[in-house]
């Protein structure tokens, strides 16, 4: 009887008798002795899944925005072109003409004639928001973790205690706070409008107001990631010998300088990796945006592209649609990741 | 270049004491270690000195004013640390201009200090370079350039060596030395490593819990210590102590005696006292004629021997081993240097004698010094049995 176990172990393991022969090696024996060959039960399942359901949904993403997939039925491959991307940003100067009513706190106006006889709307509006939310909240996420981690490094009393509470809001989900922010953005029973009118001021609507309902989405993230910011930056912090700042004082420099000069020069890694979370995250911010609107319909002046994105894929069935705003997307998501990517390789980090 | 003065500086933090009424008086242009165990309170010492950390009671003063209360920068200081504290994102010319920018020199002057200071540490052709291109030897040069260009009046160097090999520690050693005699500033240096304490300075403190135990020059503090703990933590291999009782006729212990005359000595029979007694002054008996005051003639066993080229450690035991407990074991046994050429083996019976004249004995109550060295007496040069166990070992 064959012994299976033995026969793996033969094939599996290094051969001891090494031969020299000249330089020709049995090939069907080197094939099955190679590391790569080898190693295949550990990293080909894997190496398949993630192909399969990352990189070919990525793909046949990218192939179903060059359709024109609508409504029900199965897409028509037989037609691919780049009407849909010319669509999504057709006009920049109009695109860009529809942003400014609603900066200025109106609605978006009718359209332009030159795309209104498109399916499709171009995304200048919903991208511009995408930046405004990816900007802004990454800048003021940073600048408040790291004022929060100077101030919790200075030795204070209870500092795991603040550390905890300012880190607890990043455990939760997008969806619970966003519901808690709709509480506390309440126009009746919020705490923000109970103390607005206690102060003897009208009740101010928030989530509902095209003028403030970005900040508010921006303002609700910023409670939930600053506390991320903190602890990335007070490991670059702690990572900095006390030897530094003592340096630093006898040379002379005052607390400012020598947080200028000698402290955030060295918390460059740790703000490029927490911008590059907070950036990400912002990008995605779609599950808190659906919460917080009982749906994709957030509106225009809060609509992003991963709102708009779902909206015209599930509510217009514009498919190939959809898929475009989703390339966009991750191209924009490439655009950010691929340098500190870059950088962490060439600094042999990866 | 100025004096430095501490005037009973304590530093407590919440329940520990760091520094114990400190009194230390550092002449202007003096090198002097601070020298003691980790935790000590030697570093504290000397961040009370810098000004990084407040005294909790007493005055610190350098030249003639006092800095208890002054931040760092305006003491005149400039200090060299343990880690080098280079910092990461500056060259090496940013590095040692960082001071000097800071205090709004003009470019000139700031180039002209900068090139004076790395021509002294042997900077040449490296002001260009990110210190994470050097070397540790280089880093710390870097260092301690940063340190001269401001002209500070003193030194401080937190352990600047001790992140060093040895082979480059030795030769840093050399380099500073020579660096003091060409500044001539004060410089007071905290190490815990004696064997640095000792070829560097010119005077070393020796600090225990946060207490002064002794501040003199190396050789002083080596043959003249104050009192147990400076004995034992000054010299390399430490010294040997072996406890014992005053008798009428000298000193008893487990293992040995000693004769002397206690009433010269203010000592009284029955007084517990510690005799010490370095390596180098015990001698095997048959050299009793090149020591200068030889001791009675004590009957050992050899132990352990390590050959370090230069010398022959030899550990003898003097009891008899087999009774005694681990402890007792230690205290009877005796350290030995013998010259390299010795035949001395393992577990070989051999007879020792002391060097009289540089016998310390300490105090066991307050582990004070109460002599260093025996008087001669009439006795000197007989042998006498002494009346060890070790005798009957065969």
């Amino acid at each position: 009887m064959r012994n299976p176990i033995a026969l793996l172990r033969r094939r599996w393991s290094d051969s001891d008798d090494v031969r020299t022969d000249g330089g020709t090696v049995d090939s069907g024996q080197s094939f099955w002795n190679r590391d790569s060959v080898r190693s295949a039960p550990f990293w080909l399942p894997p190496f398949l899944l993630v192909g399969l359901f990352v990189y070919g949904a990525i793909l046949w993403n990218i192939v179903l925005s060059l359709t024109d997939f609508q409504g029900l039925g199965s897409p028509d491959y037989s037609n691919l072109d780049f009407e849909n991307y010319l669509a999504a940003l057709a006009d920049p100067i109009d695109g860009l003409l529809s942003v400014l009513p609603f900066v200025n706190g109106g609605a978006v106006e009718a359209r332009s004639p030159s795309w209104a006889q498109l399916s499709v709307e171009p995304i200048w509006n919903s991208a511009w928001n995408t930046v405004v939310l990816m900007v802004g909240f990454t800048v003021v996420c940073l600048a408040l973790g790291l004022a929060l981690a100077i101030l919790v490094d200075h030795k204070i009393r209870y500092e795991n205690t603040f550390r905890t509470i300012y880190l607890l809001p990043m455990s939760l989900s997008f969806v619970v706070t966003a519901k808690f922010w709709l509480y506390m953005y309440n126009v009746e029973t919020g705490l923000i409008n109970v103390v607005i009118t206690s102060l003897g001021f009208g009740a101010v609507e928030i989530v509902q107001n095209p003028d403030l309902k970005l900040p508010a989405v921006a303002f609700a993230l910023v409670w939930q990631f600053s506390g991320y910011a903190m602890i990335v930056y007070l490991a670059g912090l702690r990572a900095i010998p006390t030897s530094h700042f003592e340096a630093a004082r006898i040379d002379g420099a005052s607390t400012l300088r020598m947080y200028r000069r000698v402290v955030l020069p060295q918390l460059r890694t740790a703000t490029v990796s927490a911008l590059v979370v907070l950036t990400v995250f912002a990008l995605k911010a779609f599950d808190f945006l659906f919460s917080m609107y009982s749906g994709y319909q957030p509106g225009p002046s809060a609509d992003i592209l991963a709102t708009r994105m779902v909206r015209e894929a599930y509510a217009n069935q514009n498919w190939a649609y959809g898929s475009t705003i989703a390339v966009v997307l991750f191209v924009m998501a490439l655009f950010i990741v691929t340098p500190y990517i870059y950088s962490q390789y060439q600094r042999g980090e990866l | 270049m100025a004096r430095v003065k501490l005037e009973h500086v304590t530093k407590r933090y919440e329940d520990v004491t760091a520094v114990d009424d400190m009194n230390l008086d550092i002449r202007d242009g003096e090198f002097v270690c601070l020298v003691g165990p980790s935790g000590c309170g030697k570093s504290t010492t000397m961040e009370t000195i810098a000004g990084l950390t407040l005294p909790t009671e007493g005055e610190v003063y350098i030249g003639d004013r006092e800095v208890t209360r002054l931040p760092p920068k305006d003491r005149g200081i400039a200090m060299v640390f343990q880690n080098i504290a280079l910092f990461p994102h500056m060259n090496v010319k940013d590095n040692i201009s960082f001071g000097l920018r800071l205090r709004k020199y003009d470019s000139e002057e700031i180039d002209r200090r900068v090139q004076r200071a790395s021509d002294i540490v042997q900077l040449e052709g490296m002001l260009e370079r990110m210190p994470d291109e050097m070397s540790g030897g280089q880093r710390q040069r870097v260092a301690i350039a940063r340190a001269i260009v401001r002209n500070p009046d003193v030194f401080l160097m937190d352990e600047p060596l001790a992140n060093l090999d040895a082979k480059l520690r030795v030769h840093m050693r050399t380099e500073l030395q020579r660096l003091h005699k060409e500044l001539e500033t004060t410089i007071i240096y905290v190490t815990h490593d004696q064997a640095e304490a000792m070829t560097m300075s010119d005077r070393i403190a020796v600090i225990d819990s946060g207490e002064l135990q002794q501040i003199d020059p190396p050789l002083v503090c080596y043959n003249e210590p104050a009192n147990l703990f400076v004995a034992g933590f000054i010299g390399s291999p430490s010294m040997n102590f072996t406890p014992g009782r005053v008798t009428d006729g000298g000193f008893t212990s487990e293992s040995y005696d000693i004769e002397f005359d206690p009433a010269s000595l203010g000592l009284s029979p029955g007084d517990s006292v510690t005799l010490g007694v370095r390596p180098e002054d015990v001698y095997p008996a048959e050299q009793r004629a090149s020591v200068s005051d030889p001791s009675m003639t004590i009957e050992a066993r050899t132990d352990v021997i390590e050959p370090m080229g230069d010398e022959i450690f030899v550990y003898v035991v003097t009891t008899d081993e087999m009774e005694m407990d681990f402890e007792a074991a230690e205290a009877g046994q005796l350290l030995m240097s013998v010259s390299p050429d010795s035949t001395i083996d393992v577990d070989q019976d051999i007879e020792v004698v002391l060097d009289r004249s540089k016998v310390h004995l300490f105090d066991d109550e307050t582990g004070q010094a109460i002599c260093h060295g025996l008087s001669p007496n009439a006795q000197t040069g007989t042998t006498t049995e002494t009346e060890t166990e070790a005798g009957d070992d065969d």
